[in-house]
């Protein structure tokens, strides 16, 4: 056990997988002699060379086609897309080649890349630096879409998601990238498809992911001090969901909270609520309530972003409305 | 080129109209889903590009492509059956006609959306070149894929990477009913290559003989480790557009009379004495009777079994059936 940074937790896990296997490779603006915008791959170009650690130029579409094709031949490529804003440049790539891929040539080719991407907002990087990108992703089948919201679990899916067959969008919210936590030495993975129970409580369930977890892990400590229990799930892999830990734990308290960063419309938090709705209507004593980011691009100016973006008081102010209800 | 080479690139050029009009009465019938493009007009730049092609290479078709799939080593039945949408197509009936890839034969599939898969080509290039192989990934697009983004970072970037990626431009003129000159700065494609440094070379590609020297000569400079190759053939599609004709009276003469890639392989091999007249009689009545038995083959074979409709989603894990 070793305390090191989301960042630390990262660069460990790509040093790992890298040096262990040769086919693991990395490309993206910035990555190489720099070690990429938040330093997630710093000291890799040293260690393994500009073959392996590859800079390309601002040709997003390219760095996502060239991983797909060299992951075709065998290889298991990491690009990075700098910032999850820039991620409409190369959606085709993503949407129509790397997620359908293995289904329309019915298995005879996969593309198991993982897409390192800065995700998320809340420290005045404005509309083209600051979004929560998973809702744009939701609907493409074939694709998997993973969040973590500790450094253990950043580094442990990375792994995972490196090893898996499939096409994976890994978001790394900016927020946390200077969190410290316990991370495991050596390699180990962390399941996919696995929510993890980050605190465990009986009178509501937050579901959450990435900082928003965060946020409703502070809101539960706070709300213990009016004896509310408060069990917080971490959905870490954000597509294919699981919906079986969510749905368990709200036939448990009865009542749900949905928190997520992105636009509330069409998101994560529509998907994630609904299934609630459809498969625990049963056992639920009030409806379920989402605490999302709201309907509009993010400002520049920070003030204003803080109206946009929910926090630790919006899921709070819905915890004690649906214990109200 | 020897004769023997010549007799065998026309045998292929009616490999692939024998199998686009069999394709083409077919979909008249109502037996052939969605879309057609056919490689009609276009057959000697495909017997030119798989003359060169080996196995072990990765090939992108573009949409007019359906007879270089055959050309390059799949049965034509399994082709023609996936253009059906049967159990029996190499991919079961659910990539159709612009997703009949072959990996066994080196063919990667083509990507409807037109571009894309040159970025997917750089990937495969670089991946064969870190793994010291010395394959090459060609990539067959035509003249409507200049106006992409891909079509750009990916000719900067091969030529940035040295990367051993062969080009196959086949302009026949028009992206649907838009004339290439009136969409783009240049009508003359291969400039665009120029401007990236790659060695870069326009063909008559309706010249089966010159289309296949050059193809060759730039499979070979690739091969030798020096870099992409950028190739332009210049032909004509006889497919109009959805609605029928658009194109003058004297361009559709010119190409599909004066300059038809067939009258000009026969006259080639009549001049220079390789075949006579019923030596090529033969050879076009023996390609058009076997594509029929892979037609048969296709109408005879049953759909998909419908648990293929939710297969292969993601590797390993299972989706919600209905």
């Amino acid at each position: 056990m070793k305390r090191m940074s989301f960042v630390q937790a990262l660069n460990d896990a790509l040093d790992i997988m890298m040096a262990e296997d040769e086919r693991v490779f990395l490309l993206g603006e910035d990555i190489g002699h720099m070690g990429g915008d938040f330093g997630v791959t710093r000291g890799l170009f040293t260690k393994y060379g500009g073959e392996r650690v590859r800079d390309t130029p601002l040709s997003e579409a390219a760095i996502i086609g060239t991983a797909v094709g060299a992951a075709m031949v065998g290889m298991r490529p990491v690009p990075e897309i700098m910032f999850a804003d820039f991620l409409g440049t190369c959606y085709d790539q993503i949407v129509n080649n790397a997620a359908k891929m293995h289904y329309m040539f019915d298995g005879q080719f996969k593309a198991p890349i993982v897409i390192r991407t800065a995700a998320g907002g809340g420290f005045g990087g404005g509309p083209h630096h600051s979004q929560s990108v998973e809702g744009w992703f939701m609907n493409v089948p074939g694709l998997v879409i993973v969040g973590p919201s500790t450094p253990q679990d950043a580094k442990g899916m990375l792994i995972a998601c490196i090893e898996n067959d499939n096409p994976v969008l890994f978001l790394e919210h900016k927020a946390l990238y200077r969190v410290r936590g316990d991370v495991d030495e050596g390699k180990f993975s962390v399941p996919l498809r696995k929510a993890h129970i980050a605190r465990e409580g009986t009178d509501v369930t937050i579901v959450a992911s990435m900082k928003m977890t965060h946020e409703a892990l502070a809101a539960a400590e706070e709300l213990a001090a009016e004896n509310i229990s408060v069990e917080v799930v971490d959905l870490r892999t954000l597509r294919p969901w699981d919906t079986q830990t969510v749905l368990e734990s709200v036939a448990k308290t009865g009542r749900a909270i949905v928190a997520n960063e992105a636009p509330k419309m069409g998101g994560l938090g529509s998907d994630v609520s609904a299934t609630i709705a459809e498969e625990c209507f049963s056992h639920l004593k009030a409806p379920v309530k989402r605490v999302c980011g709201l309907d509009t691009p993010i400002p520049f100016s920070v003030p204003l972003e803080k109206v946009i973006l929910p926090n630790k008081d919006d899921i709070k102010k819905a915890v004690q409305d649906t214990l109200a209800h | 080129m020897d004769g023997n080479t010549v007799l065998e690139l026309y045998r292929k050029m009616w490999v692939v109209r024998a199998f686009e009009q069999g394709l083409e009465r077919e979909f008249k019938k109502g037996n052939v889903p969605g879309m057609l493009h056919t490689g009609l007009g276009q057959e000697a730049v495909q017997a030119a590009i798989a003359n060169s092609l080996r196995k072990t290479d990765a090939f992108f078709p573009d949409h007019r492509a359906h007879g270089l799939l055959v050309l390059a080593g799949t049965p034509g039945e399994k082709i023609m059956a996936e253009l059906f949408g049967k159990a029996t197509g190499v991919c079961s009936g659910k990539g159709g006609s612009l997703h009949s890839a072959d990996p066994s034969v080196g063919n990667f599939g083509d990507n409807a959306v037109e571009g894309s898969m040159m970025a997917t080509a750089l990937g495969v290039g670089l991946a064969y070149k870190m793994q010291k192989r010395d394959d090459l990934a060609a990539v067959i697009v035509g003249d409507g894929t200049a106006g992409r983004g891909e079509w750009h970072e990916s000719l900067n970037l091969a030529a940035t990477w040295k990367l051993p990626v062969l080009y196959c431009c086949v302009n026949n003129g028009y992206a649907i009913s838009t004339a290439v000159g009136d969409s783009h700065a240049t009508a003359e494609l291969y400039e665009f290559a120029c401007a990236y440094k790659m060695q870069s070379v326009q063909v008559d590609g309706n010249d089966v003989v010159e289309a296949a020297r050059v193809t060759a000569e730039a499979v070979d400079w690739i091969r030798q480790g020096k870099g992409p190759f950028f190739i332009e053939y210049k032909t004509w599609r006889w497919q109009g557009i959805f609605s029928g004709e658009f194109r003058p009276a004297e361009e559709i003469r010119y190409w599909k009379e004066e300059h038809e890639p067939m009258k000009l392989a026969r006259d080639y091999m009549v001049k220079n004495h390789i075949a006579d007249d019923a030596v090529l009689e033969q050879i076009k009545a023996e390609v058009e009777a076997q594509v029929e038995t892979w037609i048969t083959f296709a109408l005879e074979s049953p759909p998909p079994d419908l648990s293929k409709a939710t297969a292969n989603v993601y590797v390993g894990w299972e989706v919600e059936t209905r």
